[in-house]
């Protein structure tokens, strides 16, 4: 086709592509309480991330030489907000700092909702390919209605069953069951007074695809990190741009894996962020691009996109919960 | 995890069914209008032409499927992936959908998690071997129960685009939808496409089997199918007007009623090849030959304007001779 002499370029489309690092380094995901509980617990968090961070590395420096590694940090300004940006930032690099992290990338939760008056999380959405249970000939609903999302079929209800003998109970079913089935359903969002509320799992699974590359808008790409040149962080948070680029980094936001480093009381959130992952049909110029790219940098990326993220679990310095029952 | 690799499959086969309609609305869409209408995802751009004629192509969706494959001789064979589907509007008026799959000739004995399925859009993967012949058979004749259905696929996305609120759900005047089911045999790249049969059965089902080289790709089959489709339906129906045996007659309906909105919406309408990938265009010398497309729509156009040319001159006569 592109040797043709005429041509139309609202006719083809175009995937712009974006910079990519090799691995995105996770350094923290916290609630907001966390951040009350004051910096001295912040600096248990890090002083702890620190050890996996550098177990990290050295398993990237056996994937190639010199890995390019950016490490991010979110903040979640979505579900709750405390602080502002001018208070709360600083203490959060002094602490990395002190526990000798860098942050290159800082960025919000809201922002994998709505970023630049994008609607991220609506178009992430969209693309939701729901995983189909056996039988499923074309004739189900492309994407789910009800605001949730399983890895397989639903215990029938039993409130149908008034007409006849009544059913016992059925169990669920895990589509990729090995013998048996851990079931899960997942909601994305949830309404009050006509508001969306987009759920914690279903944002952190745009955040992945953000960190692996692969979301673009109109072609375009989205979460394009703003460097912050001024010393003084604002006073409200959306005034914070979405990705902020803290260090001098080489290595892009984006890359072709992620590693996330979090407390384990985690493991749920990003099991059904994985789930999610699993049944999104993202981008396709995108996924081409990375895989292209990874594949010429001798480190091909896992087919599936939910295969190219790894956590780090860890346990909490203190607990929390027993302080504050006593 | 011990997930089968991933290794890129093959196909030997793609399958689709097109289904081609009358936009329920009273006007036209103009190309802005015509790109909301299309627009399936906020975050992927509706593909857009002016040139030689509007054309606007919606995104391509996917269905998920796990079910058995069509078959003419009874073989059940699983498939598990997924199904693309995608809309199309000519000058604003004739609204296409139609769903396609490629299978390649064996597949794993067991399902996959679902994000590699995904990441290989429209790709249906067969339990085992593809028994080939009978699934291209199968698709031909029509999904039987519980079999995966392109027409299911196709018709609902028509349906939920039928029920846009840009469109008024009125017609200026009545045709019947028609059905183009396809299958392409891969032959190997660099090889020349060419079309084995277009076959017009009953009640507007047309099925189509073409061979296709390796290098082009499943949605370009699916373009010159979009492109053949809208070009039979519109000597369908045509032709159906005008067979109308009491047209003119005393009772019958109107010459100018019913040839009017052939002229202001559908003649123009005529422009083979204009969207189809170069590589297929050839295509439609097979079909221009025998039976003459073309020749039968030239014929058509002039039976419509000589009957609305006789009309014109009777009409004055006829206001005379009342005048007497």
């Amino acid at each position: 086709m592109s040797d043709a002499v005429f041509q139309e370029t609202t006719a083809q489309p175009r995937t712009q592509s974006v910079p990519l690092a090799h691995l995105s380094l996770e350094i923290g995901h916290l609630y907001m309480e966390d951040y009350e509980a004051g910096p001295k617990r912040l600096g248990e968090h890090f002083a702890e991330v620190r050890v996996w961070a550098d177990a990290v590395r050295a398993s990237a420096a056996r994937r190639g030489k010199r890995p390019r590694i950016s490490t991010c940090f979110l903040i979640d300004d979505y579900f709750s907000r405390f602080s502002t940006p001018a208070e709360l930032v600083p203490m959060i690099l002094k602490e990395a700092e002190k526990a000798g992290l860098v942050i290159d990338y800082l960025a919000r939760e809201s922002a994998c909702a709505v970023a630049d008056r994008v609607e991220l999380a609506e178009s992430v959405m969209h693309r939701l390919v729901e995983s189909p249970p056996p039988g499923s000939h074309g004739s189900r609903p492309p994407v789910s209605r009800t605001g949730w999302l399983a890895n397989g079929e639903r215990s029938p209800s039993t409130s149908r069953s008034a007409l006849g003998a009544v059913k016992g109970w059925q169990p669920p079913q895990e589509t990729a069951a090995r013998n048996h089935s851990i079931f899960m359903d997942v909601e994305l969002w949830s309404e009050k007074d006509g508001r969306r509320l987009w759920s914690c799992p279903f944002l952190a699974a745009v955040w992945q695809l953000a960190r692996l590359g692969l979301l673009r808008h109109l072609g375009e790409p989205v979460l394009v990190p703003t460097v912050w040149a001024g010393s003084d962080f604002p006073q409200e948070w959306d005034r914070l741009p979405p990705v902020v680029k803290l260090s001098d980094t080489n290595a892009a936001f984006s890359a072709y894996r992620t590693c996330s480093l979090m407390p384990n009381r985690f493991v749920a959130v990003e099991d059904a962020v994985r789930l999610v992952l699993d049944q999104i049909d993202v981008d396709a110029g995108a996924l081409r691009q990375v895989a292209e790219r990874s594949a010429a940098e001798g480190m091909p990326v896992p087919a599936a996109v939910a295969q190219r993220a790894t956590y780090v679990f860890y346990e909490e310095p203190g607990d929390s919960s027993e302080a504050e029952e006593t | 995890m011990t997930a089968a690799p991933v290794h890129p499959a093959r196909s030997v086969l793609a399958c689709g069914e097109v289904r081609t309609c009358l936009l329920p609305s009273l006007q036209a869409l103009d190309i802005r209008a015509a790109a909301q209408l299309l627009r399936l995802r906020a975050d992927e751009p509706v593909r857009l032409s002016e040139r030689p004629s509007m054309h606007a192509l919606s995104p391509a969706m996917l269905t998920g499927v796990d079910c058995r494959l069509p078959s003419s001789n009874g073989s059940k064979v699983r498939g598990v992936g997924t199904v693309a589907a995608r809309a199309a509007l000519t000058e604003g008026r004739l609204l296409q959908a139609t769903a396609w799959f490629s299978v390649p000739a064996t597949g794993p004995d067991l399902r996959r998690p679902w994000g590699q399925y995904l990441v290989r859009p429209g790709l249906v993967e067969p339990f085992g071997k593809l028994p080939e012949q009978a699934t291209a058979d199968g698709v031909l004749r029509g999904a039987g129960r519980g079999e995966l259905d392109l027409g299911v696929i196709a018709e609902g996305l028509l349906a939920q685009l039928r029920r846009h609120a840009l469109l008024d759900r009125r017609v200026p005047f009545k045709s019947s939808p028609t059905r183009l089911r396809w299958v392409a045999r891969r032959e190997p790249a660099g090889e020349r496409a060419s079309l084995t049969s277009f076959t017009l059965a009953e009640a507007g089902l047309r099925t189509m089997e073409l061979r296709l080289p390796a290098d082009v790709p499943a949605a370009s089959a699916a373009g010159l199918c979009e492109d053949l489709a809208l070009h039979d339906w519109l000597l369908t129906t045509v032709q159906h007007m005008l067979d109308n045996s009491r047209l003119g007659a005393a009772g019958g309906p109107s010459v100018i009623e019913t040839l009017q909105p052939v002229v202001v919406h559908l003649l123009h309408l005529w422009m083979p090849r204009a969207h189809v990938d170069p590589a297929l265009a050839h295509l439609w010398d097979v079909l221009e030959e025998r039976p003459g497309f073309s020749r039968q729509w030239e014929n058509l156009s002039r039976r419509i304007r000589d009957r609305l040319a006789l009309q014109a001159v009777a009409a004055p006569q006829q206001a005379l001779s009342d005048a007497r």
